[in-house]
């Protein structure tokens, strides 16, 4: 179980969990499970090379090579296709689907992405570890939205014949997420830095995912990412003497288009409501919800700098976005974890320290074999805090419109 | 209700599908090696079926709320109103995301000249016509009236622990009647939040 969670704890991650320590991670781990690509880095112009701080020495070379973690994914078109045929499928609630359709048709943020001269001013004050560690936040964030961009836009394409609303959606999502990574790219640009979309589209490896955990993993994707998001900037408007980078001042309207993409799923959940509505359902929903969670708090916890950086404290952060990502996710799911329960963050707590004696393992001198086996004994802990905390006394969930709520419920 | 339907998407399509063109064109133009000019198009498409689509619904939305005129105002007739109810504390109070949601409603709605067709109505009267609806809710109650049916629709989609129905009525008065109720939400016993909650109050300038 373990392996097969470390393998989905990548591709979830939409929104940069900033910091390649998920590959570093997940490599420690489990060497034979990650397929580490190289992305291309690219100058964006030849002309600036006056080193600025540290990170500004590195760009001299023209390329630099990342390794970055955000996975993309593929998914079985022929079974999409099945799923939403409107002649096959009579559950689908046509209506929710055309107001989602015009909600998306409408684009409140059409105007909303654009850049002004503080960007390239704030990059060029940024100095030093924090330079780096922005880069790689707009690099993961990127390649994330961008992975997003591929998988609405052909499923735009595929489901166009069957369903003709739900692919339009699909095509109207993949609109956000492009514009998303473009700004996100340009971003990079101020940083002498671009990422080569078009390379990334061919060089990298694509996960495949049954439909059914498109739908998990995409809808808490969202949902997390709009968090992270509304959490980073309300935060930012509160202490602005933190507001180091003009970006997070787009994150209000931008997270909401996040939290559209997580309704649309939730949707497509609710006209399938085989994936909502069995004992299977509610296993899937609990290892999701545990994925998507202890991969962002792994990541978050290697990669402090980044949100001490703009004053968070990362672990009362994390706590936070889980907690609101899994009260919302218990509108759609038909069951979620207990993690409001404090032994919750204990076990993450737990985890996050054994993941960092994995880490510092891997970065010792020992030769490979060693490494390995003295990895053995802490890969066996966090598989037993992993399971402890999966089977932790679940709190059972679900839409009003699907579960079989008490019907004396009180609105 | 149909020619409401899509009033909002109309609207902005019709202002701005050149912009959205070239916005497009802009935040896209960084992915190098990407053939942009595949689905470039398509999107421009879209936009441009659409106005042509429901340019009449936009105007017979203007005309139903300039009710001022004596011609017109003889003109409307009964129209459906949309609503969302729950109790106060959920609407007001718990769902942050909801606020954010109306705040970004009413800037699209400024950006695209367009007048504003949806209200939060506190302990609103015509609760008083659906006891099946009064039976299940805590009060005080607050409801999200729109003539937006698409909109309410959506809403019910993301809101989920609300209660949807419509009605007709005459003028605009009916919905938006409410009786008095005094709204005090406790703070929260515990707040985690590395940010203040919104300030209570938000919802005024959305009353009637």
């Amino acid at each position: 179980m373990a392996s097969e969670m470390m393998a989905l704890l990548k591709p979830i991650s939409k929104i940069g969990y900033y910091g390649s320590s998920t590959t570093t991670t997940t490599r420690t781990i489990l060497p034979q499970r990650v397929f580490s690509t190289v992305i291309r880095m690219s100058a964006a112009t030849a002309t600036t090379t006056t080193t600025k701080g540290s990170g500004g020495g590195k760009n001299k070379k023209g390329i630099k090579e990342t390794l970055l973690a955000p996975r993309f994914y593929t998914t079985d078109f022929d079974e999409m296709e099945q799923l939403f045929n409107t002649q096959m499928n009579k559950n689908l609630n046509e209506a929710e689907f055309e107001a989602l359709l015009q909600e998306f048709k409408t684009d409140y943020n059409q105007t909303h992405f654009v850049r002004n001269k503080e960007f390239k001013e704030a990059a060029d004050e940024m100095q030093g570890p924090l330079r780096q560690i922005f880069v790689e936040f707009l690099e993961r964030s990127c390649t994330a939205e961008f992975s997003g961009f591929l998988l609405y836009k052909e499923l735009g394409r595929r489901l166009k014949k069957t369903n003709p609303v739900v692919a339009e959606i699909f095509s109207l999502m993949s609109r956000d997420e492009a514009r998303h990574a473009g700004f996100l790219n340009k971003g990079l640009s101020d940083f002498n830095l671009a990422l080569d979309l078009g390379f990334l589209t061919k060089a990298r490896k694509y996960t495949f995912f049954k439909p059914k955990f498109i739908f998990y993993a995409t809808y808490l994707s969202e949902k997390i990412g709009y968090w992270r998001y509304i959490t980073i900037y309300r935060h930012l408007k509160a202490n602005p003497e933190y507001q180091v980078y003009p970006i997070f001042k787009y994150f209000e309207n931008w997270c909401q288009d996040e939290n559209r993409h997580g309704d649309f799923f939730s949707a497509l959940m609710k006209a399938q409501p085989q994936f909502l509505n069995d004992w299977k359902a509610k296993l899937w929903a609990r290892f999701f919800c545990l994925s998507v969670y202890v991969t962002m708090y792994l990541n978050d916890t290697q990669r402090t700098a980044f949100y001490e950086g703009i004053g968070l404290n990362t672990k009362e952060f994390d706590m936070h976005v889980i907690i609101e990502t899994n009260r919302t996710t218990a509108r759609i799911f038909p069951a979620v974890l207990d993690v409001e329960n404090p032994e919750f963050k204990r076990k993450l707590d737990r985890m996050a320290e054994i993941n960092s004696k994995i880490l510092a393992i891997g970065e010792s001198d020992d030769i490979p074999l060693v490494k390995n086996l003295k990895r053995i004994p802490h890969i066996a802990a966090l598989v037993s805090e992993l399971l402890a905390a999966y089977l932790m006394k679940p709190i059972e969930s679900g839409s009003v419109d699907i579960a079989e709520m008490d019907p004396q419920l009180v609105y | 209700m149909s020619s409401m339907k899509s009033l909002c998407a109309s609207a902005v399509v019709n202002v701005t599908t050149a912009r959205s063109a070239t916005e497009l064109r802009q935040s896209t133009k960084s992915f190098p090696l990407l053939s942009l000019s595949q689905h470039l198009p398509k999107l421009i498409t879209t936009a441009t079926n659409i106005s042509r689509r429901t340019t009449t619904s936009v105007k017979a939305t203007v005309a139903d709320f300039k009710s001022s005129d004596p011609i017109e105002q003889e003109q409307e007739k009964k129209k459906r109103y949309h609503f969302l109810v729950a109790n106060a504390k959920f609407m007001l109070d718990e769902e942050e995301h909801f606020q954010e949601q109306l705040f970004e409603r009413v800037r699209l709605f400024k950006e695209r000249n367009m007048e504003q067709d949806f209200w939060l109505v506190i302990e609103p009267k015509f609760l008083d016509q659906f006891p099946d609806i009064t039976k299940r809710l805590k009060r005080p109650a607050v409801a999200l009236v729109s003539t937006n049916g698409t909109w309410i629709k959506f809403m019910k989609l993301r809101l989920d622990r609300v209660l949807l129905e419509s009605f007709e009525a005459e003028s605009l008065e009916e919905p938006l009647a409410s009786n008095p109720a005094k709204l005090e939400f406790e703070n929260p016993n515990k707040w985690n939040a590395p940010y203040p909650k919104y300030e209570s109050g938000w919802w005024e300038s959305f009353l009637p």
